[in-house]
């Protein structure tokens, strides 16, 4: 190779270089407002609380360094152990049936005429902007134990009261309903989006084959939303783990813990901890296992690029 | 050419860019509304004092509004400004005013002051106050206001935690004394039985504590009536609730819950007289405060009420409740704790015409902490139509004891054994067990035998 041609693509590669990093600058620039926010409010908060995580501190006396003491006693808490343990429960009891119910829903979208899926759509929106404490509330009168509308329903066909928010077996599936209720709305959209999307000479091709519905649905639907799927699958789980209003409203985390979901534990502590060590170690904790499970989520359901 | 259209049009965005992110931040970084620009210091010298306090009842939030309203019509260098906050926002919103160095500076306080005095977090009252009004507090409030001599709180009342309430008429129809109350537990379970037959649906014999957290500070008092001793060995080094008395404790409950005489699912807050006034229940286990609720919500239902002792478990021997607190308390971070003690002592420790109104309106259900008070109040002509009065000043409050003094964590662990036994969800070996173990882990983690009462 001689040097004119290696001058030649030395030269080119500045040029295009030149070409790529030009914008550069104004990019950061651009970049700043939100940089300069997430800085404030999230960055610097992080290396702050680990900072903290620590050290004991009450506000009030200057904080003392007591190296790992608040995470092993976090850790060493079988209240915090169990309080991650019904987080995953109350994954399972809320996210799979909100895909489920918004898959059958999302289905009925793409069937039938556009005005009766604008109405369904709209229909199915309506709890998603409805607020999570509205919700609690209203679900709270619906599981009145004398008085409320489920248990007078239920007393027509002679079945007597049941404590549903008073007792421990359940509790955590009263809170999961409303849980899915306000869910629905969001993940359905994004399911009907997503159909809509899937070019229909698939079907057609399919039809012609003499495919029917379910082997549309397993060779075609299915895999054409995968990547939707994926994108589900994770938020709804750190949002579902996540939870937090509608046990605070509903039950205080009651009874006997059976709905103190992991934010929520952590908010009891800061509340009524002196010192704020505790609080912020099962908070970083709680981030390190929401992290985990969505890196495996990740590596388990590869997101592909869909075939054009 | 194009290059320089290019350079302006960068110049324009970065400058837009700046706009933005100032424009953000300035909004973010606006000011507290009702936080003076300089810590309390307003115009001609007048000193801003800001005062929370709980939403309590009806009575005492209107108690509280006036005595702030006179205070500051009173003199003209210090004004006082209130902030009445909501129980369940109270511990949030504290939390976050502390943590911005923006705490109140004098507010409401409820039970011990140890924890809080460990932390720092309290002013020392003997500073700003005088010693002679200290010393005016009966014995019975001084545990809750100060440690070894040194003052952190004035306490405005006590009032004991667990009373039992019972609607005389629904007693009469069934054929019980409604006279006085079931003295014993047996008693109380007899009542239930003859009760229950005649109740409506949806309607139950008794209405008592059910979830752990209340558990946990309200039958205290229960727990020393069964066993002569809370849930800590004296030298607080190891749990003390392994034993015939706390299980028999808890057995009871199971027999209130498995028989049907207490609802399944509270149907209102422990707390609350909302249960008791509707007439959905014939006994009520609350605090005497309850009373004060009934008197403002459910006036018909006054004369309708027999107020008496919780049912004892020890023959005679001892109480079954603790005598709760609200206290006012100054900020240790205040700078203007001086202007906040001289607040403190006028209204607290000051003319007893000032407390008066709050003890009538309050139905004579709490016991005020200076005998001075407690002469003026018996002297109201509303006394004599209250005859509760006596029942919760005369005999059930001096014997109380007071609330525990160790963390909430070793309240709750016994709080959570009780409600698993009642509601079946363990059996009262199990239950213990678990509980000892949560309680030895707050002593490990705490290091309470170095924090135990010296007496």
């Amino acid at each position: 190779m001689t040097t004119a041609t290696q001058d030649a693509r030395r030269r080119r590669s500045e040029r295009h270089d030149r070409y790529r990093y030009r914008d550069t600058k104004l990019a950061l620039l651009m970049l700043a407002p939100v940089l300069l926010l997430l800085g404030i409010f999230v960055i610097w908060p992080a290396v702050y609380a680990g900072f903290l995580s620590f050290q004991d501190w009450s506000f009030y006396k200057d904080p003392v360094f007591v190296g790992f003491k608040n995470f092993t006693d976090v850790l060493s808490d079988p209240l915090f152990l169990a309080t991650i343990g019904r987080g995953f429960m109350f994954v399972l009891m809320t996210v799979p049936p909100m895909l489920v119910l918004a898959y059958l829903f999302s289905s009925l979208v793409v069937a039938v005429s556009r005005r009766f899926a604008s109405i369904l759509k709209v229909s199915v929106y309506i709890p998603t902007i409805i607020s999570g404490v509205i919700t609690s509330i209203i679900f709270v009168l619906i599981y009145n134990y004398s008085g409320g509308l489920l248990n007078a329903f239920l007393g027509l066909f002679g079945i007597d009261p049941v404590a549903w928010i008073g007792d421990p077996a359940w509790a955590l599936l009263a809170i999961a309903i409303p849980a899915v209720w306000l869910g629905m709305g969001l993940t359905s959209l994004i399911m009907v989006a997503a159909m809509v999307d899937i070019p229909t000479e698939y079907y057609e091709a399919a039809a012609m084959e003499g495919a029917g519905w379910w082997q549309k649905t397993f060779y075609i639907t299915i895999p054409q939303m995968k990547n939707v799927f994926l994108y589900l699958l994770v938020t709804g789980f750190v949002a579902a783990i996540q939870q937090f209003e509608l046990p605070l409203v509903m039950t205080g985390g009651g009874p006997l813990d059976s709905t103190t979901l992991p934010n929520l534990f952590i908010f009891n502590h800061f509340r009524n901890d002196i010192n704020v060590g505790y609080s912020i170690a099962a908070a970083l904790l709680l981030f390190v296992v929401l992290g985990s499970v969505s890196a495996l989520v990740f590596k388990f359901v590869n997101s592909e690029r869909l075939v054009d | 050419m194009a290059i320089h259209t290019s350079r302006k049009r960068r110049f324009v965005l970065s400058a837009l860019g700046v706009i933005t992110a100032v424009g953000l931040l300035a909004g973010c970084g606006s000011s507290t509304p009702g936080q003076g620009a300089d810590e309390g210091k307003g115009e001609a010298g007048v000193t801003t004092v800001q005062f929370w306090h709980r939403t309590f009842t009806p009575a005492e939030n209107a108690w509280y509004k006036e005595i702030v309203k006179k205070y500051n019509a009173s003199q003209d260098k210090i004004k006082v400004v209130d902030t009445e906050v909501p129980g369940d926002a109270w511990d949030q919103k504290m939390k976050a005013a502390q943590a911005a160095g923006r705490a109140p500076d004098i507010y409401t306080h409820p039970g011990s002051i140890q924890d809080a005095v460990n932390a720092g977090q309290l002013y020392e009252l003997n500073k700003v106050v005088d010693q002679a009004k200290l010393d005016e507090i009966i014995d019975a409030a001084q545990p809750v206001s100060q440690i070894d001599g040194k003052y952190y709180a004035y306490p405005l009342l006590l009032e004991p935690q667990a009373v039992l309430f019972w609607n005389k008429a629904m007693l009469d129809k069934a054929g019980v004394d409604s006279s006085v109350g079931p003295a014993t537990w047996d008693d109380l379970l007899a009542a239930c039985a003859k009760i229950q037959p005649t109740l409506a649906k949806g309607t139950y014999c008794i209405a008592p504590a059910s979830d752990a957290g209340t558990f946990a500070w309200s039958t205290v008092g229960q727990q020393y009536n069964f066993a002569g001793h809370t849930a800590l060995s004296a030298d607080w080094s190891k749990p003390d609730i392994n034993n015939d008395s706390y299980k028999e404790l808890m057995s009871k409950y199971k027999e209130l819950w498995d028989k049907g005489y207490m609802p399944k699912q509270a149907l209102a807050a422990y707390q609350e007289g909302k249960d008791f006034g509707e007439q959905k229940v014939a006994f009520k286990v609350s605090g005497s405060w309850m009373m004060s609720e009934i008197g403002s919500d459910f006036k018909d239902m006054l004369t309708n009420t027999g107020v008496g002792k919780f049912p004892d478990a020890s023959g005679g021997e001892r109480t079954a409740t603790t005598l709760g607190n609200f206290k006012w308390v100054i900020d240790a971070k205040s700078k203007n704790a001086e202007a906040a003690g001289k607040f403190l002592e006028w209204a607290l420790a000051g003319d007893p015409a000032n407390l008066v109104p709050f003890f009538v309106d309050t139905q004579f259900t709490k016991v005020p902490v200076r005998q001075s008070v407690q002469d003026a109040v018996a002297k109201d002509e509303g006394a004599a139509k209250a005859p509760w009065s006596k029942v919760v000043i005369d005999e059930i409050a001096p014997t109380a004891i007071p609330e525990p003094t160790y963390p909430w964590d070793v309240s709750l662990a016994v709080g959570t054994a009780m409600e698993s036994v009642m509601k079946g969800a363990a059996t009262p070996d199990a239950a213990i067990a678990t509980a000892e173990k949560a309680i030895q882990t707050v002593i490990d983690r705490d290091k309470l035998s170095e924090k135990a009462p010296k007496n």
